[in-house]
């Protein structure tokens, strides 16, 4: 009891220290802060609707890309983590496969964006890759652990009928992993479109350009207009999602 | 009656890192088209004996022949595997697959074609497939995913991908013991059947000593990993049984 008092009391003091150190206890800074967020507020209302053609046209790139990303990186996601995964492959194959997908995923998607926006130029084409690749690196990962984590008595069996590798990831891994796989997907999709609407801050296309040209010019109205836009995206995919989740997921 | 061995082994020995022999000199001969029944309680050592013989496990000691081929336990090779069937204790189905597609799988050995992996069996295959479960007494079930069928009718399935095979011999591991007797006794009085017709030969742990009396050839008792008793499966009772045990 004693010891659990310590860790906990060890735990308080370290929040304490980094609060500080962050500067939350900086009352007059807090209090600025509060006016401004008011000013910021009342400067967003009320939205500025004369730019909702511009804003929808870059709202439906954002979609394009998260859906072309998504879709990219779950193409390449899929054979990797089959290769990744241990009950199926020598150590020889898993381990390069393994680490490249690690190696993708150490590098988030904005930075992606940069190097991508270096190699192939400003526009979508760079934000679409650099969801691309990071999806790679992400679902790769998830996938090879779902598929490691499909009952061994049943690859054995169907290995024992004479299935190739190639059978045993059509037959074996994909059925039985399948619900995971694609709720994942899903997953992955809503993650994208979130993030596809900030690589343009980056020069990468989509709805984050006009985000942060109105932050920079102080056009709150304008961008209170996107936020919405984004808001009501979000929500939308967030309602999809669940709906197929249930509609076709749910039912094994 | 005398027939080769098609299962043959001798003084077998096999224990799990780190723990004391799970199998302790085990020999036997199973003739061709036999049909044999291993009985022990818990932990004596029958699915271990059974994945040994199958190639599955790499045994200490001993040696395995399967059809006259040695084997040295670094499993088997392609034509070896695909004449060997092997049902194990939990059927190894696939869940989300469909009765008739789970039996499919049983023909993969022959069928490695791009046809296959786009889920296009030939079509004597899918009426093969369709024809062991009509045997098995679940036809119906065939469009029936694997998630949704009883203990029972998954054991069936899971007999029907192995017969699909085409093995010569079938090991299996107390595959009927989700069934009543009366449905255990007609599935082994099929297989007999069947193995009497296609010289197939049968190893497999049971539970119940009723079941083999009008089937098995022979009734073999595991103990504490020894083979304690070997002759007649009909002279077998449970009493017998009880008493070789205690």
């Amino acid at each position: 009891m004693r010891k659990e008092l310590l860790v906990l009391l060890t735990l308080l003091g370290l929040l304490a220290a980094s609060l500080a150190q962050l500067g939350f206890f900086d009352l007059a800074r807090l209090e600025r802060g509060a006016r401004n967020l008011l000013e910021f507020s009342r400067g967003m209302v009320p939205p500025d609707l004369g730019i909702l053609p511009l804003a929808g046209r870059a709202l439906l790139e954002t979609l394009q890309m998260a859906f072309v990303g998504t879709t990219l990186g779950f193409l390449l996601a899929l054979p990797l983590g089959i290769l990744g995964t241990r009950i199926l492959f020598p150590r020889t194959v898993v381990v390069p496969a393994r680490l490249l997908m690690a190696g993708i995923r150490t590098i988030p998607s904005l930075l992606w964006a940069v190097l991508l926006v270096i190699v192939v130029g400003l526009g979508p084409l760079a934000g679409t890759l650099a969801l691309a690749a990071y999806t790679v690196g992400y679902l790769g990962k998830l996938y090879a652990e779902f598929f490691d984590g499909v009952d061994p008595e049943v690859i054995e069996a169907v290995r024992g009928a004479g299935a190739s590798r190639l059978h045993l990831a059509r037959f074996v891994l994909w059925p039985e992993s399948a619900n995971s796989v694609l709720s994942q997907l899903l997953f992955m999709f809503e993650y994208n479109i979130r993030v596809s609407s900030i690589l343009g801050f980056v020069g990468a296309g989509g709805i984050g350009f006009y985000m942060y040209v109105y932050v920079n010019s102080l056009e709150y109205q304008r961008l209170a207009t996107l936020l919405a836009l984004i808001f009501l995206l979000v929500l939308g995919m967030d309602l999809a999602s669940a709906w197929l989740r249930r509609r076709y997921l749910l039912r094994t | 009656m005398d027939h080769p061995a098609t299962v043959r082994c001798e003084d077998l020995w096999f224990s799990y890192p780190g723990q004391s022999p799970v199998l302790r000199g085990i020999s036997l001969q199973v003739p061709e088209g036999a049909f044999w029944a291993i009985f022990g309680p818990s932990g004596a050592g029958k699915t271990t004996l059974m994945k040994c013989l199958a190639g599955l496990l790499r045994p200490q000691r001993g040696q395995i022949a399967l059809l006259g081929h040695a084997v040295n336990g670094n499993g088997l090779p392609g034509w070896l595997r695909l004449k060997v069937g092997y049902i194990p204790q939990q059927l190894g189905l696939v869940r989300g697959l469909t009765a008739l597609e789970n039996v499919l799988l049983g023909s993969l050995g022959r069928n490695g074609g791009l046809g296959s992996i786009l889920g296009a069996f030939p079509k004597d295959e899918v009426e093969r497939a369709r024809e062991y479960l009509a045997l098995l007494g679940i036809g119906q079930k065939a469009r029936e995913k694997a998630y949704r069928l009883s203990g029972g009718e998954r054991q069936r399935v899971a007999i029907a991908r192995t017969l699909l095979q085409g093995p010569r011999i079938i090991f299996a591991d107390e595959f009927v013991s989700d069934l009543d007797l009366p449905r255990a006794t007609q599935i082994l009085t099929t297989l007999r059947e069947l193995g009497q017709r296609q010289r197939l030969t049968f190893v497999m742990n049971l539970h119940e000593v009723e079941v083999t009396h009008q089937v098995a050839d022979q009734a073999l008792v595991l103990k504490a990993g020894c083979l304690v008793h070997q002759g007649p499966a009909r002279e077998l009772s449970t009493a017998d049984l009880l008493a070789i045990l205690q």
